[in-house]
């Protein structure tokens, strides 16, 4: 059963006179939360909104229970929270241990061999365990992002907020990945942003698709992908009336849209849902398809 | 393997004693070598082995080998009372090598500019030589200093204590050369530690003037004060204007002007400090 650990109402985040976020109501619980939208929809502002490091223009807001616009609230809740941000950087002279154990630090970890215990346990976690010597600048960029990773989860929060976790991770790599978000979302509240949709089908329990600085849809995944049952369809040939299609093999073409009369319609998948929601003028999904253009 | 060890093995009283090390140097080789190769004896010992002080003893080779080092100016800070976490966190400053790179660079031109041009070389020094701690200062602040500020905005530590950790080794590295090359400077003490009260005054002018604006605006100001009253006494020819004792005393004031906003504004910082990212 998941209980409400964030409630977000009207928020708004304008940089100049770009409105990042437009009035943004969000609700959501334990478990496994996925954010998906185009780049510019706002899920970075909002990530950082939710960990307290960006303070909104406007709206309401409460994070597991408490109001991160008061010191003492904040304080709260960055003592139960993991928070992994886009570019996160650490110093290049830091060995891996050294970068995790600064955090570690300024999480307020006082107990030194406590703390060690800690570094050394979520260094294993992300797979890091034995470059635990090396300095950052000689690790690749896989590696440094799960140390990013490594590091938002110290102290077992109870809110971890993960920004594009499963950048520059290779297939292995990602589904280890989808393993420990999976157990993190156990009774606690993970909240990530991805442009995989594969990702938010595979660990995420719910899923919002934002768009615009909006909330275009909130629910569960299965839910997301039958929101475009009757709107996908199989056809030998490109139909130039869909709303998007792509090539899936010889003479094969997955097409999204208004169906003609006697499509072979065909069960739908969370990115065709996706895709109908935000629509291919979008800047990613036009990018997207005009990938999948056959050469 | 029985051709090995003559068809020797262990029986459990020997692996009970083993496993409680109580077994003498010779024999105990002998065990070793032969439970290198016999899984059957491995097998009958397993149940005796202390796992949870094997797990210790692991525990602490690991901490040994992989626990950061520990620098002689984190164990001078610790030896100075300083309690663990706060002597990790000013030693692993980001900022530290850079601030401590641009004093001694300081050091080392004034020094080469004393020897050459005598009364020039202390004006510049009294123009650089407070400017360089509240650069350190404005430097603090934002992902300049360090790589990961936006993991740090997220972490429960108050952005203030961060502020006054870093400013303390900014300072403490930046005083630190900037007092060696007054001590290379070819005038009477007075005057070489001229330096000194307006140092201190711009710094924590700095961060009482952050209560109100961004610190690399307040750095800026302050600076482009300083820089103007020096350069005012070069007009006049009076190169050693700051050294006068009615600047000396503007500072002073100035320090318990700043040092009084700070105690009262230091929550007004945190939320600037917050602002930032």
């Amino acid at each position: 059963m998941t209980t409400t650990t964030i409630h977000a109402t009207g928020l708004v985040k304008a940089y100049g006179r770009q409105r990042a976020l437009d009035g943004l109501d969000l609700a959501t619980g334990t478990g496994v939360t996925g954010l998906l939208g185009p780049n510019g929809a706002g899920k970075t502002t909002l990530l950082r909104i939710l960990a307290t490091v960006l303070a909104p223009d406007a709206g309401d807001l409460e994070v597991l229970g408490q109001d991160p616009f008061t010191a003492e609230g904040r304080r709260w809740i960055r003592h139960r929270l993991g928070y992994l941000p886009q570019d996160a950087g650490f110093h290049r002279g830091f060995t891996a241990f050294e970068a995790v154990d600064y955090v570690a630090v300024l999480k307020e970890h006082t107990e030194t061999r406590f703390r060690h215990d800690e570094v050394r346990r979520v260094l294993g976690l992300v797979g890091l365990g034995d470059v635990a010597g090396k300095k950052v600048r000689a690790l690749s960029g896989g590696m440094r992002q799960r140390l990013g990773l490594a590091q938002a989860l110290l102290g077992r929060p109870e809110l971890l907020v993960l920004d594009e976790p499963t950048v520059g991770l290779d297939p292995e790599q990602r589904m280890r990945f989808r393993d420990l978000v999976s157990e993190a979302g156990h009774g606690r509240t993970v909240v990530l942003s991805t442009h995989q949709t594969e990702d938010v089908a595979a660990v995420c329990s719910s899923v919002v698709v934002v768009n615009r600085g909006r909330v275009l849809f909130t629910g569960g995944v299965d839910e997301l992908a039958r929101q475009a049952t009757g709107r996908v369809w199989v056809d030998t040939g490109r139909d130039p009336r869909a709303l998007a299609a792509w090539r899936l093999g010889a003479d094969r073409y997955h097409h999204i849209g208004e169906p003609p009369a006697g499509a072979h319609l065909v069960e739908p998948s969370v990115e065709d849902a996706y895709l109908l929601l935000v629509g291919p003028q979008s800047e990613a999904s036009d990018g997207e398809l005009r990938k999948r253009e056959p050469a | 393997m029985s051709t090995a060890t003559n068809g020797w093995h262990l029986d459990e009283e020997l692996a009970r004693r083993y496993a409680e090390n109580r077994v003498p140097g010779m024999l105990a080789t002998s065990v070793e070598q032969h439970l290198a190769s016999c899984p059957a004896c491995r097998a009958l010992l397993r149940p005796a082995v202390p796992t949870a002080r094997l797990a210790a003893v692991w525990a602490e080779v690991l901490e040994r080998v992989e626990a950061p080092q520990v620098g002689v100016l984190e164990r001078l800070l610790r030896r100075a009372g300083l309690d663990e976490p706060t002597a990790r966190l000013v030693a692993v400053t980001p900022l530290l090598r850079t601030s401590w790179l641009a004093g001694t660079t300081l050091v080392l031109v004034l020094a080469l500019l004393a020897a050459e041009t005598g009364a020039q070389a202390v004006a510049l020094f009294l123009v650089l030589a407070p400017m360089l701690p509240v650069a350190g200062v404005a430097l603090t602040f934002g992902p300049a200093a360090d790589p990961a500020h936006e993991i740090v905005a997220g972490t429960p530590y108050s952005p203030v204590r961060l502020l006054a950790v870093r400013t303390l080794v900014v300072v403490s590295s930046t005083f630190l050369p900037a007092g060696m090359a007054a001590a290379l400077l070819p005038v009477d003490v007075g005057l070489a530690l001229a330096w000194l009260l307006p140092a201190l005054t711009l710094t924590v002018g700095t961060l009482a003037l952050s209560t109100q604006l961004t610190p690399h605006v307040a750095a800026s100001t302050l600076g482009i004060g300083w820089v103007s009253v020096v350069l005012y006494g070069v007009a006049r020819h009076d190169p050693f204007l700051a050294a006068a004792p009615v600047v000396q005393l503007a500072c002073l004031a100035g320090l318990a002007l700043a040092a009084a906003v700070l105690l009262f504004r230091s929550h007004d910082l945190a939320e600037i400090l917050r602002r930032i990212p």
